[in-house]
């Protein structure tokens, strides 16, 4: 399953797609089960003066209900961890919580699109 | 055919550029005026010149100005190619073409080529330009001319905090 | 300090002029994001996870009173409150908005100061000793050849776009607390026998991906040559870096492929064909400089303090002595060390608050002055005897009175993957386990002297490969694992750690720092540090002992 995501230019808020709208929790994010439909949105999605690079991220089942697989993704979806009151996280929720208590070793293959370093 | 800024003192117009770009796999044309790459320019550059017609040459940024020291009296014009305009060798370039060469013709930044850049192009000594950003000779001026100070000696003549705090 | 004079003010304001008009550019869609992330960047201004991220520019290290007001300013208004500290002397705000840099900016030139060049391929911040104008070590105030390269530095026409990012410290102590050597160019103040000044040039050392200490390649030069000697070494490093891969364009592996000699020749064989006159500034703008960084008013006081010395009857102060307060050059006075690294917090971090009350406290007792590590601790360089009781007292009410300078528990850690879109593992998160389990200031003061520098990813902001203990994080098939460098070391006797081992997980981290502290309590002799005591046993002891727990 995948997401689209991306950071807002204006803010540099993190913001996940969903049916041509970009929404603030990875809760409210569409779930892409086709891979291609899920490269056309993101495809769809490019706005250069909303947001800066989106890309799709790998998302899987967790707990009662999904989560990014990277743990890169899970940080952005939620805050950073020194400081609970900050991101996404502070507001709590279903969804907030269903990605703290996510299992399993998170994968940082779960990152498309992104631009890579040269070896 | 890209348009050319040309620098004039403290302004900036288009430019009618007699010169033409020969490719690598093209015959030099008959007549005219050419810009030719440090390969042909080896080959091919002393014959057109007794023929007296006017020569330039393009560096691309791996190219040492050095090669080009003995010639440079003859040359009109010599363009720095920017590949990636993170590219800064050329700048480097243009001042040794400048300050250590004292070339006095023209020298052209090409390639990818934008007004942000202006600044830097103009404090080292560039004084025309084939901007890839469609930007016009105005707007080129006010980037160039941004900054109502510097505080290093460039190819531009300009002066220095160290020169203005003290003179 | 420096201050600016109308020159500089209208460098600046053009400077913030020039970025709000590419701001508005970029946010109307006229220049698209390949094109402005460099601009951006130039202007410190970085994407990370959950928000912009600006990076202030603190010149060597060296604030006022207020210009830290201001930073506090701004983390209450465009932040959520609080600043980083860096390992480059600089300070970031994690949760800014692209549209209010340019108001950011503005702000900051109000108070003489700027986020220009602390990103990009060019000639970042200049590092310099925290102590200077303070220590008695010193053989000159090396703010003064700070001050002038960061002039010269300043939007330099030819050297805007290098192959890589070029960082330059300048010391005048034989303690180096500037990680010269690994530098890209180190510039070490000396003496010559007839008392000229002049610098050791060290050039080529760096960290990241392939650390170096650098190597010399001029013993001495003459001091008032240093810019054009500068302008020589960046000459040939912009012309002859490779520009091919981003991994291998720092200097350091120009100076390694060449030699060190080769590019010392060919470093002087552009120095000679230079008009270097046009290039060094004259002895007037030296002497102007140093004007600014004249001994700041001192009082003249006997160097035994009694309210001083009564006040180590609390053993928490004469802690607190032992551990944060320096001998300074002038009678009666002391250098302050404020950690930034209470047991359990993220090191490096400020509030908004604490920021405010420290300059309060350097207002009212350190001559207006504050200087920030590369340990990303504070220091009130100029604190009266008398006075550190209370400098004391009100760093305890704000927290910030935590006795571990260089212990075990002053940790250095790079933001990493809590907030840095670079990194592969969390970095802040370890420290402040690590630095929990020794939150006893006892044990922490009978262990000694110990850095721990931790980085969430090769680039290594953490400064991992020399650290006493380094500790890397890293992705291992999306994992995070640490990897443990042993034996490296930042200050004058630089080194590069060994690695110890395998990479171990994040739950094995803090026990395996608990291990190998333990293995050199048992094999140290006496007065030696961590450091010294790895010199001699070599990784066998500490890797034995770490990796049989693994079983």
């Amino acid at each position: 399953m995948k997401a689209l995501t991306a950071n807002t230019l204006r803010e540099g808020e993190v913001v996940f797609w969903n049916k041509g709208a970009w929404k603030l929790r990875f809760g409210e994010a569409e779930l892409f089960e086709d891979d291609a439909v899920a490269e056309a949105a993101a495809l769809a999605a490019v706005n250069p003066t909303q947001i800066v690079e989106p890309y799709l991220i790998d998302v899987e089942a967790a707990e009662d209900g999904f989560a990014p697989v990277a743990f890169r993704e899970r940080v952005r979806a939620l805050g950073p961890q020194n400081h609970p009151q900050h991101g996404k996280q502070a507001e709590g929720g279903h969804d907030i919580e269903v990605i703290q208590h996510a299992h399993g070793v998170a994968r940082s293959a779960g990152r498309h699109n992104l631009i890579k370093l040269k070896k | 055919m890209p348009k050319l800024i040309r620098l004039h003192g403290q302004a900036a117009d288009w430019a009618n550029d007699s010169f033409v770009l020969v490719g690598e796999e093209d015959a030099v044309p008959a007549s005219g005026d050419v810009i030719l790459s440090l390969a042909r320019f080896q080959a091919e550059g002393a014959a057109l010149l007794d023929d007296g017609r006017s020569v330039g040459v393009v560096l691309e940024s791996d190219q040492a100005v050095e090669d080009l020291a003995y010639d440079l009296p003859r040359l009109s014009l010599v363009a720095l190619r920017f590949p990636k305009f993170r590219d800064g060798r050329a700048y480097t370039s243009a001042r040794l073409l400048r300050e250590r060469f004292g070339f006095g013709g023209e020298i052209r930044a090409v390639g990818d080529v934008n007004r942000e850049q202006a600044g830097f192009f103009v404090r080292c000594g560039f004084d025309a330009f084939e901007p890839a950003d469609g930007s016009t000779p105005e707007q080129w001026l006010a980037a160039a001319h941004r900054f109502r100070h510097v505080y290093q000696r460039g190819a531009d003549g300009r002066e220095p905090a160290f020169v203005e705090r003290n003179g | 300090m420096y201050r600016y004079d109308a020159i500089d003010r209208a460098f600046v304001q053009d400077r913030t002029a020039e970025f709000a008009g590419q701001v508005v550019r970029r946010l109307a869609g006229e220049i698209t994001e390949d094109q402005f992330k460099p601009l951006r960047l130039m202007n410190g201004l970085y994407l990370q996870l959950h928000a912009y991220m600006l990076r202030v520019s603190v010149p060597y290290g060296t604030l006022s009173s207020v210009q830290l007001k201001k930073l506090a300013h701004i983390a209450r208004t465009y932040d959520k409150g609080y600043g980083h500290f860096t390992t480059r002397q600089n300070i970031q705000f994690h949760w800014i908005k692209l549209a209010d840099t340019p108001a950011i900016l503005g702000e900051l030139a109000m108070v003489e100061m700027h986020a220009l060049q602390t990103s990009g391929n060019c000639i970042r911040n200049i590092t310099s000793d925290p102590r200077a104008g303070a220590t008695a070590e010193e053989i000159d105030d090396p703010r003064v050849w700070s001050e002038l390269i960061r002039q010269w530095s300043a939007i330099h026409p030819e050297f805007s776009f290098l192959p890589r990012k070029f960082k330059i410290a300048v010391t005048a102590a034989p303690q180096d607390r500037t990680a010269a050597k690994l530098h890209d160019i180190g510039l070490l103040l000396r003496r010559a026998r007839d008392g000229s000044l002049g610098f050791e040039v060290i050039a080529g050392g760096g960290m990241g991906r392939t650390p170096y200490v650098g190597p010399t390649i001029r013993e001495f030069l003459p001091a008032h040559h240093l810019l054009s000697y500068l302008e020589a070494i960046l000459r040939v490093y912009n012309r002859h870096g490779r520009r091919d891969n981003i991994y291998k364009a720092r200097i350091k592996i120009l100076v390694a492929q060449l030699g060190a000699e080769e590019f010392a020749r060919q470093v002087e064989a552009e120095w000679e064909a230079m008009d270097r006159p046009s290039v060094d500034a004259p002895d007037t703008e030296l002497a102007r400089i140093r004007g600014f960084f004249n001994p700041p008013g001192f009082a003249v006081l006997p160097p035994k303090s009694e309210v001083f010395e009564g006040a180590k009857a609390d053993p928490a102060f004469a802690r607190f002595v032992r551990n944060n307060v320096h001998a300074h050059k002038q009678p009666g006075y002391a250098i302050v060390d404020i950690s930034l690294k209470a047991p359990g917090e993220t090191p490096g971090d400020a509030t908004a608050d604490q920021m405010d009350a420290i300059a309060d406290l350097a207002e009212r007792f350190s001559l207006d002055e504050i200087r920030v590590t590369h340990e990303q601790n504070l220091v009130l360089p100029h604190v009266r005897l008398d006075d550190v009781p209370a400098v004391f007292a009100t760093l305890k009410a704000i927290g910030l009175s935590t006795p571990n300078i260089n212990l075990v528990s002053d940790i250095i850690a790079c933001p990493g993957l809590d907030y840095c879109a670079l990194a592969n593992a969390r970095a802040i998160p370890v420290a402040q386990d690590i630095a929990t389990r020794f939150a006893d200031p006892e044990r922490a003061e009978l262990i000694g002297e110990l850095k721990i520098k931790i980085s969430g990813c090769i680039n290594a902001c953490g400064h991992h490969h020399v650290g006493h203990i380094g500790i890397l994080g890293v992705d291992k098939k999306g994992e995070e694992f640490y990897q443990f460098t042993l034996g490296g070391s930042a200050a004058e006797d630089a080194e590069v750690g060994k690695i110890l081992g395998p990479g171990l997980p994040a739950n094995r981290v803090g026990d395996a720092v608990e291990t190998l502290v333990d293995v050199y309590l048992r094999e140290r002799k006496d007065g030696e540090r961590f450091l010294d005591t790895y010199r001699r046993t070599g990784l066998t002891p500490f890797k034995e002992a770490v990796y049989a727990e693994a079983h």
